[in-house]
Formats: C-alpha cells, structure tokens, sequence
C-alpha cells in the first residue's frame, strides 16, 4: 500500500513546496512572504521524513527532524524579528510585475523538466520523477533573488534556491551524507545570521531596505 | 596527524583571537599563529612532495596529495605574508577607539585561512564545498570592515551573489554524488572514490553536473560572467584581505573546479571540459580587458586584472596536456605572488592618498619611492614580462595554446595587449608627475612592508629559473589530474 502511494505522495509534496514559492512572488507583504517560506520548509520536512520512513534510514530521519526545525521555526523567527525591528516597509514596484514574473516561472518549470531529463531517465529510485519539480524550486529560488528589490525577499528567494536543492539531493539520491548535511545546516544558519546583520546595516545607511538604492559601484 | 595541526592552529588563534581585549596580545597571537600555520604548511608540503604520497587524516575525511600541498603551500605564505603586514595596516587604518574592528579583522582573518586550508585538505566533496561556501561567510564581515556605504553595497552584493553561485556548485556536486552512487551502488562523495568510479558514471549526468559545478565555482573563482561581485569586493576590502582574496581565494575556486575536472574528464574524454574552460578563460579575458582599458579605481584595476589572470588560467587548464597544465599550475603561482603584492601596496597608497581615484593619485614614484617602486614592478609582473614569473608561465601557457588551439591563443595574446595598453595608461598616471602640494614626503608602513621582499625575491626567482623541485612537485599535481 504505503509502496504504491509512495511516489505519488512524494510528487504531491514536492509540487507543494514549490507552488508556495509561486505564491511568494505574488505575495507583498514581507510577513506573508516568511510564513510562506516556513510553509515550503514545512513541505520539505515532511517530505524528507516520509521518504526516511520508507528507506529505512534513521540518519534521514533526524536530518528531517533538524531541518524542520531550522527552516520552519529558528530561521523564520530570525526573520520576523528583522521584519519587526525595520518596522513596516512602503511598498515598491519590483523589477518585474507579479503576472510576468508568474509566466516566467512557469517557463523556468518547464525548463527543469528538459535540463533534468538525463537524471530522470537513468534513476532508479521511485522518487525520480520528482526531480526536475525540485530544480523548478532552485530556479525560481535563484528568480526570486535576482527580480525582488527588497534585501528580506531576496534572502527568501535565496533560502527557497536552498530549499530546492535540499529537496533535490533527497530526491536523487535520499540526501548527502549525515557529516555534509550537518555543515551544510550550519551554512545556512550562518548565512541568515549574517543576512540579517546586513538588513539592519542597508537600512541604516540607506534609510529603506531597497537594495536598487545601492548603486554606486559601477565599472 | 599533521593535518589536523595545521587546521586547528588558525581555529584556535580564531577564537582565542575573539576573547582577547589587549590589542598588542591579539596582534601577536595573530602574528604568531600565521607563521606556525606557514611552518606546519610547509612542513605537510614536504613531506607529500619529498615522499611522493600523500597523507590521511581522521578517518579520510583530511587528505593532502600534491595537488592539496600546492595549494596549503600557498594558502599559508601568503596568509603569513598578509598577516605580518596587517599589523602595520591596521593600525594605521584603526586607533585605539575602533579595537572592536581590529579585533574583527584579527579574528576572521584566522576564520578565512581556516576555511581556505579545510577545502584544500578535505576528500569529501560535500565538506569542500561547505568550507569554500564559509569562506565567503568568513570574509563578507571584512569587506565591510570600513562600513561605509560603499563597502556595504560591496560586501552585500558579495554576499548574495556568491551564495546563489556556490549553491549551484552545490547541485553539481549532488549529481557528481548520484553518478557515483548509481554507477558503483556505494555512498561515498570523497574525490578518491569518485575518481577511482570515474570510468563507470554516467556521461549525460557527468556533463550535466559539470556545467553546475563550472559555473558554481567559477563564480568563486571571479570567471566572467559571473564576476559582478569581485571588483566591488575586492576593491573594498582592506589591503590584506584584498590580498588574499585575489592572490588565494580565486585559487581555491579554481582548485575546486580542477578536481571535478580530473573526473570529469576520465568519463567524457578532456574534450569535453576543455571546450567549455576555453570558452569561459577568453571571456573573462575580453570582460577585463574591456574594463582595464577605462578603468579610473586602482584598487578595481587590479580587481579585474584577476578577473583576467583567472581567466589565462582557465586557457591553460583548456589547451591541456602536460605544458597547459603545467603552465597553469605555475601561473596560479606567479599571479598569487604577484597580485597579492600590488594589494598590499595599494593599502600603502590608499594610506598616503586617501583614495581610490586613479586621477587624484600623481608622483607616487616621488611622493614614496619605496611602495612607487615596487608597485611598478609588480605591475609589470603582471602585464607579463620579464625578467617576472608571470611571462615565463604566460609564455608557457600559449605556446601550449599554439599548437593545440591555434586560434584561441591567437586571441587570448590580442587580449592581453590590449589589458597591457590599459594598465599601462593606468599605472603610468598614477607614477609619474607632481605629487599634490600638502602631501607629505616619503613611504608609509616602511616596516611593514618587509615581508613584501618575499614576494619580490620569489617572482624574480620564477622569472629567472624553474628549481627542480617546483617542476618535480608541479609534475606530481600534473599527475593527480591525471596529466
């Protein structure tokens, strides 16, 4: 039964978790924006739990167990915290409206589909098909970074782009080595510690968190 | 055993560095922790060189072959280099009011060699790249040591940038993992299993993961195009770390992305990762060379003359066998020696001048002939000629490219002549004419700049003779990328 079910379930959660990230690029208000990123890791979570069920790994299991609780509760508190300390941010246009950004991430999906094409095909594991789904995730990560003008959104797009891969690595091969998993959380941890820092810098010295203010480094 | 020394010496200075609250004692500790980390470097290099092996540490997690000894080699130099003319600097740049940054300073610097040596030394790929993602962490703090709003856009956009890059490193390095896994039925992602599976993986998949791993850790290695954040970081960081950034830093990129490229070219035959390092080298070529040409930063003139060493780099590894290869290898060398060098320099400029304005900086020869004089022949190392290391190992490099790319050595030469008309104009301003009235007279951080000698001595050595054993241990990191 949980054999049959399984490769369905496992598309089910990780088009969920990367439907979200569609949901963010809609999404104005930089609370929304952090609630939807605990949603996606909460996805993931989950995601990475069943498949440890199902394979039988404990490590996987704990790996599950520890992601939830970075990326759904210790890093979205870190960010909250940053929202509230910056107090409520007028709203800007971004680079690109929410209809185009929305087609394009569509576009970026189906071109996961035909870059992942190689390790669909050759991968055993029952969770294969789910792949080019969890490269959709990296993109429109990488996307998001790379079109939102506000420093907290980015680091949202950044921390989806993450997301992704995590999702990814799982569904390729039931995730990296306990050791590099670890270190990797680390990174992560730090990062956002340190993104954070920045946030409070950028709106001290540009009185905004708009990173278009910046522009002075040119050529 | 050795290995494990050599990481926890700087680990240690770090947070010992961290705790302190008497300037002198962190400066000594700084300094002493340097050179310990310089003499258990050299040591680790010796012995895998003079023994021809290689060593293995905590459960094969450590693990230096002679390509990790050229690296630790260069790692620890130029990090005790940095370290001892650091002093100077930052006290000059920081009184007694701002020892909170110098403490910073000290204390991350420690963090960043740390890192530099864990992606060096380690076998697993996962922990490589977790070590060379921290070494943007440890560094993003420094550029914006000044916290200006400069350095603050500088150590954002480097922030951002290289985190997007390396995470698609990161994907690279999942394939590379599923490759080997689904080829052999073993989890294991060191190099040497990898390697020793190479034959059995995947092509499609092992293509496939190059491309990530390519532009994940060129990103790292400031290859254009994904070279946007180096000029505005290395500009702005402090002399010494601007120093290790583009004389080290830029190298680890490059060492990891040689080592995926060892693999990758026992699946897919060299061609494959040739093509693509060929491509990538000239244009971060035309990219710099386009930029050297109106470039009115000094600081972002030498920036993007890494952008551009890198890139003769990536021609070497491209044009391949034994002289490419061995060319590139040396001119890893010679270009660290030499940019670090002009780095620290421009701190002792950036002291006298107090900018960064190619146009505003006029009879350096004769406001300080000692720092005028040495920037010009750093700078003359670096456009390539002789009697410097860098034209040997330029020279090298494409004569290797003429016979095996005629025509893209053809281009990379035009390239550099043009890069050399730009930093010409450039240098020539900055030299020559009448230092500003109020400007005082004569060199700062005299003292400091002593270590500098090495450098010098060294890229005059290099220019002059090929000693023995660098060609021996050369030819046996040739041999572990299978050249």
């Amino acid at each position: 039964m949980f054999v049959e079910i399984f490769p369905k379930l496992v598309n089910l959660l990780a088009s969920l978790a990367v439907g979200t990230a569609f949901l963010l690029i809609a999404r104005r208000d930089l609370r929304g924006q952090v609630r939807l990123f605990a949603a996606q890791s909460f996805f993931v979570s989950i995601l990475a739990g069943v498949i440890a069920v199902f394979a039988r790994s404990a490590e996987l299991f704990a790996v599950a167990l520890g992601l939830a609780l970075l990326k759904v509760f210790i890093i979205p508190a870190i960010l909250n915290r940053a929202v509230s300390r910056i107090g409520l941010q007028r709203a800007v246009a971004p680079y690109l409206g929410a209809p185009a950004a929305l087609f394009v991430s569509g576009v970026l999906v189906a071109l996961a589909f035909y870059v992942m094409a190689p390790i669909t095909a050759s991968n055993p594991l029952p969770t294969a098909d789910a792949v080019p789904v969890a490269f959709a995730g990296v993109l429109i990560g990488a996307f998001i970074t790379v079109i939102r003008r506000r420093a907290l959104t980015q680091i949202l797009g950044f921390l989806m782009l993450e997301n992704g891969i995590f999702l990814l690595a799982l569904l390729a091969t039931y995730g990296v080595p306990f050791i590099v998993e670890i270190g990797v959380f680390l990174d992560v941890l730090v990062a956002v510690l340190i993104m954070e820092v920045f946030i409070y810098r950028i709106k001290e010295n540009f009185d905004s968190i708009e990173v278009g203010e910046m522009g002075r480094l040119k050529g | 055993m050795i290995l494990a020394t050599l990481l926890l010496i700087p680990a240690l200075a770090a947070g010992s560095i961290a705790l302190l609250r008497n300037r002198r004692l962190m400066e000594t500790v700084h300094a002493l922790a340097a050179l310990a980390t310089l003499g258990t470097g050299l040591t680790a290099a010796i012995r895998v060189w003079r023994g021809k092996t290689e060593i293995i540490a905590l459960d094969h997690l450590l693990r230096a072959d002679a390509l990790s000894a050229l690296m630790v080699t260069l790692v620890t130099l130029l990090g005790a280099i940095a370290a001892i003319y650091g002093l100077g600097y930052i006290r000059a740049e920081f009184d007694a009011e701002h020892t909170k940054q110098a403490r910073m300073f000290f204390s991350l610097s420690q963090v960043f060699i740390f890192t530099m040596l864990l992606a060096v030394t380690t076998d697993n790929l996962g922990v490589m790249w977790v070590a060379i993602e921290a070494t943007t962490l440890a560094t993003v703090f420094l550029v914006n040591l000044h916290n200006t709003q400069n350095s603050l856009e500088a150590a954002y956009k480097y922030l951002i940038l290289s985190s997007v890059g390396i995470a698609l490193a990161f994907i690279g390095t999942v394939l590379m993992y599923y490759a080997g896994s689904a080829g052999s039925g073993e989890i294991a992602v060191n190099w040497t299993s990898l390697h020793a599976a190479a034959s059995r993986l995947n092509p499609q998949v092992v293509r496939l993961a190059f491309v990530f791993i390519l532009v994940g850790y060129g990103t790292k290695a400031g290859l254009a195009p994904m070279h946007t954040w180096l000029p505005d970081a290395h500009s702005e960081a402090p002399a010494p770390i601007s120093a290790l950034m583009s004389g080290v830093l830029l190298n680890v990129g490059l060492y990891a992305l040689v080592r995926f490229k060892a693999v990758v070219d026992i699946t897919l035959g060299s061609g494959y990762s040739s093509r693509l390092l060929m491509g990538i080298g000239l244009l971060s070529l035309a990219v710099a060379s386009a930029f050297l040409l109106t470039q009115r930063n000094y600081k972002r003139m030498l920036a993007y003359s890494s952008v551009e060493h890198m890139g003769i780099i990536c021609l070497g590894l491209g044009f391949g066998g034994y002289w490419g290869v061995f060319g590139a290898l040396l001119h890893v060398i010679n270009h660290a020696l030499s940019k670090s060098l002009l780095f620290m320099l421009s701190g002792n400029i950036l002291l006298k001048y107090r900018t960064t304005d190619i146009r505003r900086v006029r009879g350096l020869l004769r406001a300080s002939p000692l720092t005028g004089g040495a920037f010009l022949a750093g700078t003359l190392a670096l456009m390539g000629l002789p009697p410097f290391g860098p034209f040997i190992s330029e020279f090298i490099i494409f004569r290797a490219g003429i016979e095996s790319n005629a025509w893209v050595a053809v281009i990379g030469i035009a390239l550099l002549v043009v890069v050399f008309a730009g930093m010409l104009a450039s240098v020539n301003q900055m030299l020559y004419g009448e230092p500003p009235d109020k400007l005082e007279r004569g060199d700062v951080l005299k003292w400091s700049m002593t270590p500098l000698a090495v450098n010098f001595v060294l890229l005059v050595a290099l220019g002059l003779t090929l000693p023995s054993a660098l060609t021996n241990a050369l030819k046996q990191a040739i041999a572990v990328l299978g050249g």
